[in-house]
């Protein structure tokens, strides 16, 4: 078997699209700035595909998902790119309202094959509304796919899934993320949806955290090691969310922490440990902690790091549920 | 664009059903046999079935709110049958009863009604994107005057502009939005005002001529097919009823004249085509009576399919099967 | 600000206490050093003296067992304080997380984690709510173990999965016993539940033969000679106060045998085995049970036992012996044993010539337990005689002590017991 190259996640992003593109005539990028690429992700793709595919608009979120959102109907692929995840919120109403409920409400006739994308992320001290995680938000509809990639491998074949889902889907990715890199083969492959991934076996606590925060737990597991075994496992998607490989985990270590950086009301991180303590509360020999953004606007300048989750507040609720 | 006899008889017959299903759904809410609301098109089903008669197969057809689109729907071909089923929540309704009356027609290209008025100015700009990426198919995108209060609405006429972009944006100006009145709430009496701003072709029309507004679109369709991008088409038109049926009927919180409406009720379109086919002689008597009885019993047909279909109580399972593509 | 009062931990193998009595009434004004309530561990009951003055709020009636450092009562600095804090939400159960007897004003949260709070309500059994987790809960469901009867060792001492699992252990050990049978199909005569004395020794017992290596040795002593010398003592009762008894000449002669052979009189403790040189020996007393169907069992340690003589040595092993039995031992008086002593009562109030395999008092490396007294006939000096002659079985931790040095113990031992005069050395 010849080596699988590094790529940075960014970059496997970018393959997925341009592996897609050259697959399916239908598939194609709309968005602020892509041409010419504020993140590396996008970057170079607008000589191959041209401008009728990847498609720049003005600074108008609603007319740009609505590109995105009607060519959905008419049987394009498109992938709608908000740069930062949180600008969504200007085009929230069709996301969360008409898109999620579009097939379900319209008797399952139709079908939104597209892809919801954008960067966020505590790291940078962008302050909330570039830094916020919006994949809660999303999530909670029905109707949509939301998921996350942690490794540069899981990015690119999460990516190429989402695009082939005749589903809307919502693929955020963490800025803290971007230049990690990892093995990527080339050749175009698929990470399922709504497949969970248990990215480290350990079988004293379970350990369940994502993105930015999968390097965070990955920190603390090796602080830890030989005194705490962790497993880790990363949702990938939130929704929907593969609670069978968390409960699996559980069956053997008995001790939950989920980390989500988000706030801590409503999170996947409540929503976890409620699903877990309604279809596991036997599986439970402590309680489940959450590691998340206390409820407060995520503040930038110099308390991020400590505001969000970090291997220090990780590490205490691993022990904490440990004792 | 002059238009030809069997035009106009296809024009005549489409406003006569339309005038009937539309006082169908009148009578059924009083009846108690709709579900939800039913937002009275009484007196201004011209310009729905005046913008829909003539489009092509490929076009893609967004109704006005008002009458919940059954101008559009009677022009476009659409089975009312299944329309009426859905409002009232049977198996056989178009959307499987899930819609309540935010009804949609994929196969007529009529991708659904949404709760939020003026949502459709953020997918139009798909729909358009789509259709010039294709070709040879434009949009038709009715919606009311009060709508175009969302700022939505002017993404979309940006966006159209400046990619030209095969979109009639065909506004319905009857002067009201629930309550409130135009001079309340634009600054300009004609709404197609707002086209000027981005340099779109824009014609103020009588939206009570079903001749006048059909003329006008296919001239309009033409210039979209023809890649020079979207227009703006204002039909006049007016509103003979309260909102929605049960509900007071006010302007801002009076209630309005007596005397007024009768004076709008001479501006019936069903009326006005009436005489106009007669003069013309595109149509006799005879054949109007014969438009009208079956017109009526299309009507008696379609509640008969409608009332016959099983109310849609599916399990909980089969519904959240239906969430998701699998 | 009301003064919380916790179980006071009285040993440091207490893990819970039973509120025998309160000594006081609900609402009481007490003086500082008052005595308050009465408390039993696992060994002894107590009386523990009021640690502040001040107005007293009982959270926990008397009959209920909780884990040591629980809140279990109140001290309000004022009547009117007293009013407010009956009348309130009562932290029954609530444990500090402050060391025992000290009397925080407060309760101090523990190691919250991102907005969580600590989880109130600890054990509380005899009818109060459990704190378990839910798998420690099914898995005593599945095992058929009562929570009630288990004391948790998780966080605010919440029952665990370690504990069931342990507690498992010891229900294995006494369902071996019993012939397995459906109890749906049995009536119930009596219960008795596995907690304070009982609950120890269940626990003692199992952790003992679960944990080492436990090899007996059975032998006999002709205790002719040690009646003879017994019958002097006791014709000169009244010089020394007391009639010396033979188990008075067993523990000299464990002493001296312990002397001889050291690594006898030690202990495993972490990594090491210990040896002490203080010989303290642990006296097996036998005690009423809880209820009709129970028995139980205290071992009072007699200290320094070399160094002691036969008088000495007999007046303190009736005291203890004594205070044992009516419960008035204190804390501190069942600790530090290094070998243990336990006699053969007669059994079912008959004579009975028998051995046994004495169990382990762990972490000690040898038990002694000497027969009945009993004419026997046997070969001395070349004839068939009637003697008087004492079965003697010994237990020993085979991790600590190999067949040799235990022989040596044994054979030392019965020197002193059949020739006394030699214990004068």
């Amino acid at each position: 078997m010849s080596e699988v190259r590094e790529l940075p996640l960014v970059e496997a992003i970018k393959e997925a699209y341009r592996q897609e593109m050259e697959r399916d005539e239908s598939v194609f990028m709309v968005g602020q700035d892509i041409a010419g690429g504020i993140f590396p992700h996008t970057k170079g793709l607008v000589e191959q595909f041209g401008t009728d595919r990847i498609v720049d608009t003005p600074l108008a979120e609603l007319g740009m998902y609505g590109t995105a959102f009607g060519a959905a109907m008419e049987g394009f692929r498109p992938i709608v790119d908000f740069m930062f995840a949180g600008f969504f919120l200007n085009a929230a109403s069709p996301i969360l309202a008409q898109t999620a409920q579009f097939r379900f409400i319209h008797g399952s006739q139709m079908s939104l094959p597209m892809v919801i994308t954008g960067a966020c992320g505590a790291g940078m001290r962008l302050g909330n509304e570039h830094a916020m995680l919006v994949h809660n938000m999303i999530a909670q509809v029905p109707g949509i796919k939301v998921c996350m990639p942690s490794t540069p491998y899981d990015a690119k074949g999460m990516m190429i899934a989402a695009i082939r889902d005749d589903n809307p889907v919502a693929f955020i990715w963490h800025l803290g993320t971007m230049m990690d890199r990892g093995p990527v083969p080339e050749e175009p492959y698929v990470v399922p949806l709504g497949v969970a991934d248990v990215k480290r076996e350990g079988s004293d606590v379970t350990l369940v955290a994502n993105g930015f925060q999968y390097k965070n737990a990955g920190i603390v597991a090796d602080r830890l090691a030989g005194e705490i075994s962790v497993e880790i496992i990363d949702p990938r998607s939130f929704s929907p969310l593969d609670i069978d490989t968390i409960l699996k985990s559980l069956e053997k270590t008995g001790r939950l922490v989920v980390v989500d950086e988000s706030w801590e009301s409503r999170s996947t991180a409540s929503e976890i440990a409620a699903q877990v303590v309604d279809r596991g509360f036997d599986l439970l020999d402590a309680p489940i902690r959450r590691v998340t953004i206390p409820n407060m606007p995520l503040p930038g300048g110099h308390m991020e790091p400590y505001v969000a989750p970090n291997p220090d507040a990780i590490e205490a609720a691993v022990r904490d549920v440990c004792r | 664009m002059a238009l030809g006899k069997e035009q106009m008889k296809l024009l005549y017959r489409n406003l006569v059903r339309a005038d009937h299903f539309d006082k169908m759904m009148m009578n059924r809410i009083m009846q108690g046999k709709l579900i939800g609301f039913y937002h009275p098109g009484d007196g201004a089903m011209a310009a729905g079935v005046g913008a829909s008669t003539f489009l092509g197969d490929d076009d893609i057809l967004n109704p006005h709110h008002r009458a919940h689109g059954l101008g559009y729907a009677a022009g476009r071909g659409v089975d009312i049958g299944r329309y009426l089923a859905e409002h009232t929540g049977k198996v056989d309704g178009c959307c499987g009863g899930r819609s309540s009356f935010h009804w949609s027609f994929p196969e007529k290209k009529m991708y659904g009604a949404s709760g939020f008025i003026g949502w459709h100015f953020c997918p139009v700009v798909g729909w358009g994107w789509a259709s010039k990426r294709k070709g040879n198919q434009m949009v038709l995108m009715a919606s009311g005057d009060g709508s175009y209060g969302q700022g939505g609405a002017h993404e979309a006429m940006l966006f159209a502009m400046n990619w030209k972009l095969p979109i009639v944006f065909f506004c319905e100006n009857n002067g009201m939005a629930i309550h409130s009145t135009i001079s309340d709430m634009h600054p300009m009496p004609d709404i197609s005002s707002l086209a000027q701003g981005y340099g779109m072709p824009a014609v103020v029309i009588d939206g009570q001529d079903v001749f006048a507004v059909a003329e006008t679109v296919m001239a309009a369709r033409k210039h979209a097919l023809a890649g020079k991008g979207p227009t703006f088409v204002e039909a006049k038109t007016l509103r003979l009823r309260e909102h929605d049926v049960g509900t007071p009927d006010l302007a801002r919180a009076e209630p309005r004249e007596a005397a007024y409406l009768e004076e709008l009720k001479k501006r019936d379109p069903v009326v006005l085509a009436t005489s106009r086919v007669l003069a013309e002689k595109v149509l006799t008597q005879k054949q109007i009576d014969k438009i009208y009885k079956d017109a009526k019993a299309e009507v008696e047909q379609v509640e008969k399919f409608a009332d016959d279909s099983p109310v849609a109580q599916p399990s909980i399972e089969e519904l959240l099967a239906g969430v998701y593509v699998a | 600000m009301a003064t919380n009062y916790v179980m006071p931990k009285l040993a440091m193998g207490m893990n819970e206490g039973i509120v025998v009595e309160w000594l006081v009434s609900e609402g009481q004004q007490v003086e500082r050093g008052a005595p308050l309530m009465q408390v039993e561990t696992e060994k002894v009951a107590y009386d523990v003296e009021a640690p502040v003055a001040g107005w007293f709020h009982i959270l926990v009636p008397a009959g209920e067992t909780v884990p040591v450092e629980s809140v279990i009562g109140q001290f309000a600095a004022s009547a009117e304080e007293y009013a407010e804090i009956a009348g309130a939400a009562a932290p029954r159960g609530t444990t500090a997380s402050t060391p025992a007897m000290v009397f925080d004003d407060k309760l101090t949260s523990t190691g919250a984690v991102m907005g969580t709070v600590p989880a109130a309500a600890a054990t509380a059994a005899g009818g109060g709510r459990i704190k378990a987790s839910p798998l420690a809960r099914k898995l005593a469901r599945d095992r058929g173990i009562d929570l009630a009867t288990l004391a948790g060792t998780g966080p605010e001492g919440r029952i665990v999965k370690r504990d069931v699992l342990a507690a498992e252990a010891v229900a294995q050990a006494s369902t071996a016993a019993a012939p397995p049978s459906a109890t749906g199909e049995l009536s119930v005569k009596g219960t008795v539940p596995l907690k304070g004395m009982r609950g120890a020794i269940a626990r003692r017992m199992t952790q003992s033969l679960q944990t080492s290596a436990q090899l007996s040795h059975f032998s006999e002593v002709d205790a002719t000679g040690l009646l003879k010398a017994r019958k002097s003592f006791i014709a000169d009762a009244d010089a020394y106060g007391t009639r010396v008894s033979v188990n008075a000449f067993v523990v000299k002669a464990i002493a001296l045998a312990c002397q001889a052979v050291p690594i006898a009189n030690s202990a495993i403790v972490d990594d090491q085995i210990v040896l002490w040189n203080e010989v303290n020996v642990g006296i097996a007393v036998s005690l009423p049970g809880q209820g009709e169907w129970d028995s139980g069992l205290i071992v009072p340690v007699l200290r320094n036992a070399e160094r002691k003589g036969l008088v000495q040595i007999d007046t303190e092993l009736r005291d203890l012996a004594t205070r044992a039995r009516e419960g008035r031992l204190v804390p501190g008086e069942t600790e530090g044993g290094t070998i243990t002593l336990s006699p053969t009562a007669a059994m079912g109030g008959e004579a009975m010539y028998s051995w046994s395999t004495p169990v382990l008092n762990l972490p000690q490396a040898l038990i002694v337990q000497p027969g009945m007294i009993m004419p026997r006939a046997v070969v001395h000096k070349g004839k068939i005689k009637q003697r008087e002659m004492m079965p003697l079985s010994v237990t020993f931790d085979h991790r600590i002590l190999d067949g040799d040095p235990v022989a040596s113990f044994v054979v030392r031992l019965r020197r002193c017991l059949q020739a006394p005069e030699l214990m004068l050395a």
